[in-house]
């Protein structure tokens, strides 16, 4: 008996290793990228074409913690917000605000040393991003309040209204002086091992990290029991409280969650493009993080990567294959994921994927009874 | 007696404080900015009304959130637009649509007959999926060759080309008839082949009476006809359109939009929506992904240009009418009322939005369909357990949205530039009227569009004179919604859950 | 089917399954009604007995099994088909459109026009609180007029067949008699399938029964029969349910 038991967790071992290892397998890849491309093409590590895909990888690390950060609400918490990109625009703009405005006099004027070493730029740095971390849990919980009053349809529509109030905030002249309106904030003073044109090997590596560790912070709240009781409010809401949950908590803990990833992923972009525009806090941007999850396959949250990549991809050749109104071609692809195939690419995959091995199982069965035939026939 | 009495307090209520802040307003703008500023309001509420009406309907009986609805009123701006200005698209691609259409309607002829066909199991699923692929390259086949894009142009040239009040445009040659017959020929019977696959031929849990087959053939017949009327007169049409008197092309334009929006809309409903009924989520997802493709299509058409719709001659006369009769006798751009000089058009706009708001309540609360639809926003199931094919009423009434969403987009397209974004504001403000008035309620609606369209006129009359920033006023709209809510979640005329 | 059917059923229901999203909530329930007559679908709260109603109607089209009306197939056709082949619906909690008037509300049951002028004379015979009543919205009446229309709704069209879905449901007493009253005068028109949790009420009214345990029919009969197997009630029934005599007894004792 012990024996067996013991089998049965080493399977459950290999076969949980087992679904992480094409990830693991992905992040060496992904690790070892900038040296093997510089290494292919002969380019230097920052310059030319190795320079260029860095890019392109940081932006899709970016929008998949994005993605990602959207699916924890539509997915698992079966909220369907169109004022995300408050949290995003809302993090970018919270840190280009105080690097460009706030922080420069402070640097100027103040100096905090350990022994001979310096670290004001550190510790301002740190701040930043507690502030962040600060707007965007006030942004979350400013639609959780919404969301206690509202449901379904109204909801989604008051999201809708209150995203693009941020956007006219953003955009209103009033405060041209210091948001830029119309043209944004540009010109963002990052320190220089962050800088993007610089140091994108950094920036590189800091964006996959930021990535992974928002991946495993994810899977590690969805797997907990409030992430459980996040997904069965999304079944049935007046169920969980009969049994005794409040709903509106474990909203809350979703929004907020959600918009702290959000805005953490807005401020990185905000890093890599040295400036923050009203795009950014559009329901464009909210939409993008839609499409990725429901390309990849909603309530996966792999789903979210894989559909961010799919995504850079896309944008990135379509244009070439199909020229200026390649959406147009995306457009009716969408719409043909989301007539036939609804659960995305990963959700479709794991449906598919019992019948697909069934499938090659009876396909090895006949081969191998075709053999034993052959053979004794032979014989 | 207690619950009449406390809504007779409501009543009152509202009533003074709406008295009271007009009294106000009209006291602190004074008479000539108030009228002024009350008229904007009014053609705004009038557009907005256009669009929520449809989208509260459509909401209310089918739970559909319809992301495409700003896209659609862009699309009716434009169609109208192509009328007016050179119908040498719409003309050219008449008889394609025409000829497919007439083929896939013979659907209700031949299904009763289809399902009765013995057939082995494994050709009830083959022969549609057969007939589907044929029909594709049939479709093909059909538009291989045709320079769509080149008639496209035709109206783009005209606009950009011709004078004020003298929209004639040259007349692009087009491919001979001799050249040109296959086409429809092909369409139609790439047409019947998806009528024969609709059909889902040997299927025997299909139900179709053999009843009234001649009514039913009825449309197809008359579509076949008027393909081969558009096909002979498929370049003359557009001259003799574009020869007419200006007020009466502005009328054809008109009903073209709505037209064009009704059979467009039945079609979204009955080959998108209606397949995912059964996931409701994904019809939002459809609607967003539809209103991505239809901008895309038209900047493809059209390049991504903004257009100035020529007024029609009854609005564009110079000087000022003194009256109503002055200016319908002579048509002029601009009229006085009481003192104020405010542009016939948008007076226009104003009474095309209260004609709309009386047939839409004429509908809802004297026809057998208004009962119907009325009695589906509560329980769509137990109106078909009477016997009712709900199916074909939602279809109708998304339909009907969208076509009161393209005669919105015709309505605003003289005074608005017209370019593939405008209907997205329009999308966002009816949004907020519709929850603002209440979803499913079509005189919510029109109290909704009232109130933001005056909350849009005043807010940039305070932002101009207090010197105050202009997001003002598109702040108010978020603000009206968000006091709304506040007071009453389920939006002032929506119906308790 | 060579063999002769003693009595004729107007509508058979043979060994249907019942899926609701993934739930599995018929598993072979059949159902035999003959025509003229009252049969009664007995059976605990939950048990499929409502689903049954709808699979009949396709408002719940079930996946396996036949639905046979008056001789044709009628599984798998869509709802309104299946209404307009002459069966009327009374569903329960009172399903009446609250935003129409008592007048609209009858009239939109028409199937053919004019089955209002034909059918109003008998409607307000039967229920004469409607007629006071005909201008007011649905939503200003009381539960026990909500009910009557809801009723009454069914008999604008000519019906083969009535599915009543609880009609005693929350009613005072007194309206559950006038309730009775009206069902019996139905009867003598067309043949009704009722659901009924009221056991005393079903007992009164219903000639045959068909128990519904666990979305599988269990047992069917005559009601004279069950009404005196005791021991039948209380397995599906439920103890809580009482039979007549039981009941007589109780009142004895509390007088």
């Amino acid at each position: 008996m012990v024996n067996r038991r013991d089998a049965i967790k080493k399977n459950k071992l290999v076969s949980s290793m087992k679904g992480e290892g094409t990830l693991l397998v992905l992040l060496v890849v992904l690790i070892l990228f900038p040296f093997v491309m510089s290494f292919i093409t002969g380019t230097g590590m920052n310059e030319g074409v190795t320079k260029f895909w860095q890019g392109q990888l940081i932006i899709f690390f970016i929008m998949a913690v994005f993605a990602m950060s959207y699916d924890l609400l539509m997915g698992f918490g079966g909220i369907l917000s169109f004022g995300h990109a408050a949290s995003f625009g809302g993090g970018a703009y919270t840190f280009a605000l105080l690097m460009k405005h706030v922080v420069p006099p402070i640097t100027h004027n103040y100096r905090i040393t350990i022994g001979s070493v310096n670290i004001t730029d550190a510790i301002v740095l740190i701040v930043v991003f507690l502030v962040v971390l600060l707007v965007s849990i006030l942004i979350g919980l400013l639609f959780a309040a919404t969301s206690i009053r509202l449901k379904g349809a109204y909801f989604a529509m008051l999201t809708l209204a209150l995203g693009s109030a941020m956007h006219m905030l953003v955009k209103a002249t009033d405060f041209h002086k210091w948001t830029g309106a119309d043209e944004g904030l540009h010109g963002v003073p990052v320190p220089v091992w962050l800088n993007p044109t610089q140091n994108r090997l950094t920036v590189y590596f800091v964006s996959l990290a930021f990535l992974i560790i928002c991946y495993l912070l994810m899977k590690r709240m969805v797997n907990s029991p409030t992430g459980r009781v996040i997904i069965a409010n999304r079944e049935n809401e007046d169920r969980m409280r009969m049994i005794g949950y409040n709903p509106v908590t474990y909203r809350t803990i979703a929004f907020v969650s959600a918009s702290i990833f959000a805005g953490f992923a807005g401020a990185l972009y905000s890093i890599w493009n040295t400036s923050a525009t009203p795009t950014m806090v559009s329901a464009v941007m909210t939409v993008n993080a839609l499409i990725i999850t429901i390309l990849g396959g909603m309530g996966t949250l792999v789903g979210a990567i894989l559909g961010a990549a799919i995504m850079q991809v896309i944008s990135q050749f379509f244009y070439t294959w199909f020229g200026a109104r390649w959406p147009l071609v995306f457009g009716v692809l969408f719409i043909l994921i989301v007539m036939f195939l609804p659960y995305g690419i990963i959700g479709t995959w794991r449906m598919k994927k019992h019948d697909l091995k069934q499938f090659f199982e009876q396909g090895k069965r006949i081969i191998a009874q075709k053999k034993t035939l052959n053979q004794e026939e032979e014989a | 007696m207690k619950p009449k009495r406390k809504k007779l307090i409501t009543t009152l209520l509202v009533a003074v404080a709406v008295i009271a802040v007009i009294a106000g307003l009209y006291l602190y703008a004074g008479k000539e900015p108030f009228i002024r500023t009350t008229l904007s309001g009014l053609t705004l509420g009038s557009l907005f009304f256009m669009v929520a009406a449809g989208l509260s309907l459509i909401f209310g009986l089918m739970d559909v959130l319809n992301f495409a609805h700003g896209a659609l009123f862009m699309l009716g701006a434009y169609m109208g637009w192509q009328l007016y200005t050179n119908p040498t698209f719409i003309f050219g691609m008449l008889p394609t649509v025409t000829a497919f259409t007439c083929g896939v309607l013979v659907s209700p002829v031949i299904k009763p007959f289809l399902i009765r066909w013995e057939l082995p199991e494994q050709w009830q699923k083959t022969l549609p999926k057969i007939a589907y692929v044929l029909a594709i390259v049939l479709l093909i086949l059909a538009f291989l060759n045709f320079n769509i894009m080149e008639l496209a142009s035709t109206a783009m040239v005209a606009a950009t080309t011709t004078m004020v009040g003298n929209p004639l445009a040259e007349i692009t040659p087009q491919e001979p008839l001799a050249q040109f017959w296959y086409r429809p020929v092909l369409l139609i019977i790439s047409g019947l082949l998806v009528a024969f696959a609709s059909s889902k031929p040997g299927v025997k849990t299909e139900f179709a009476p053999k009843e009234d087959l001649l009514k039913k053939a009825v449309p197809s017949i008359l579509l076949f006809a008027l393909t081969i009327i558009a096909t002979l007169f498929r370049e003359s049409a557009p001259i003799a359109i574009l020869l007419m008197n200006g007020n009466l092309r502005f009328l054809i334009a008109i009903f073209v939009a709505v037209a064009f929006g009704f059979m467009f809309g039945a079609l979204i409903e009955i080959t998108l929506i209606r397949p995912l009924y059964v996931r409701p989520f994904f019809i939002v997802l459809m609607t967003l992904g539809l209103s991505f493709v239809i901008r895309e299509l038209v900047q493809l058409l059209w390049d991504p240009l903004a257009y100035q719709m020529v007024r029609p001659p009854l609005f564009a006369q110079s000087g000022k009418a003194a009256s109503l009769l002055e200016w319908l006798q002579n048509g002029n751009a601009t009229i006085n009322i009481s003192g104020v000089t405010f542009p016939t058009y948008r007076l226009f706009v104003i009474l095309l939005g209260f004609l709309m708001f009386v047939i839409v309540t004429i509908i809802m609360t004297k026809s057998r369909l208004g009962m119907i639809i009325r009695a589906g926003v509560q329980d769509p199931q137990m109106v078909e357990a009477l016997g009712i094919n709900v199916k074909r009423v939602f279809t109708f009434v998304f339909a009907f949205g969208v076509a009161l969403a393209t005669l919105g987009g015709i309505g605003a397209g003289p005074f608005l530039p017209i370019q593939p974004l405008m209907g997205d504001q329009f999308q966002m403000l009816g949004f907020i009227t519709v929850v603002i008035g209440g979803m499913g309620s079509y005189v919510g609606a029109f109290v909704g569009a009232i109130i933001l369209g005056m909350g849009r006129a005043f807010g940039d009359y305070f932002a101009l004179k207090l010197s105050l920033s202009p997001a003002v006023s598109e702040a108010s709209t978020v603000i009206i919604m968000v006091i709304v809510l506040l007071i009453k979640p389920q939006g002032l005329f929506g119906k308790k859950e | 089917m060579k063999e002769k059917i003693p009595r004729e059923d107007i509508l058979i229901v043979d060994n249907i399954h019942t899926f609701i999203g993934q739930f599995h909530i018929l598993e072979g329930v059949s159902v035999r009604v003959p025509k003229g007559s009252i049969t009664v679908l007995l059976g605990r709260n939950g048990a499929g007995k409502t689903t049954t109603l709808k699979s009949i109607l396709g408002l719940t089209p079930p996946q396996e099994g036949k639905v046979i009306f008056e001789g044709a197939e009628i599984q798998g056709k869509r709802a309104f088909n299946v209404a307009n082949l002459g069966i009327g619906y009374v569903p329960e909690h009172r399903a009446i459109f609250r935003a129409l008037s008592v007048l609209e509300n009858l009239k939109l049951a028409e199937r053919k026009k004019g089955d209002f002028e034909r059918s109003a004379d008998f409607i307000f015979e039967l229920f004469p609180d409607l007629k006071r009543l005909s201008k007011l919205p649905g939503n200003h009446l009381s539960g026990g007029q909500q009910q009557m229309l809801a009723v009454a709704r069914a008999l604008v069209p000519e019906n083969k067949l009535l599915l009543i879905d609880e009609p005693s449901e929350g009613l005072a007493p007194i309206l559950i008699q006038q309730m009775m009253e009206a069902i019996r005068v139905l009867s003598e028109k067309t043949t009704i399938l009722l659901v009924e949790q009221n056991f005393i009420m079903a007992s009164q009214l219903a000639q045959q029964f068909v128990i519904i345990d666990d979305g599988q029919s269990v047992r069917d009969g005559s009601m004279t029969d069950l009404v005196n197997d005791t021991g039948m009630i209380h397995q599906y029934l439920g103890a809580s349910i009482k039979t007549r005599k039981e009941l007589e007894m109780e009142h004895e004792a509390q007088a």
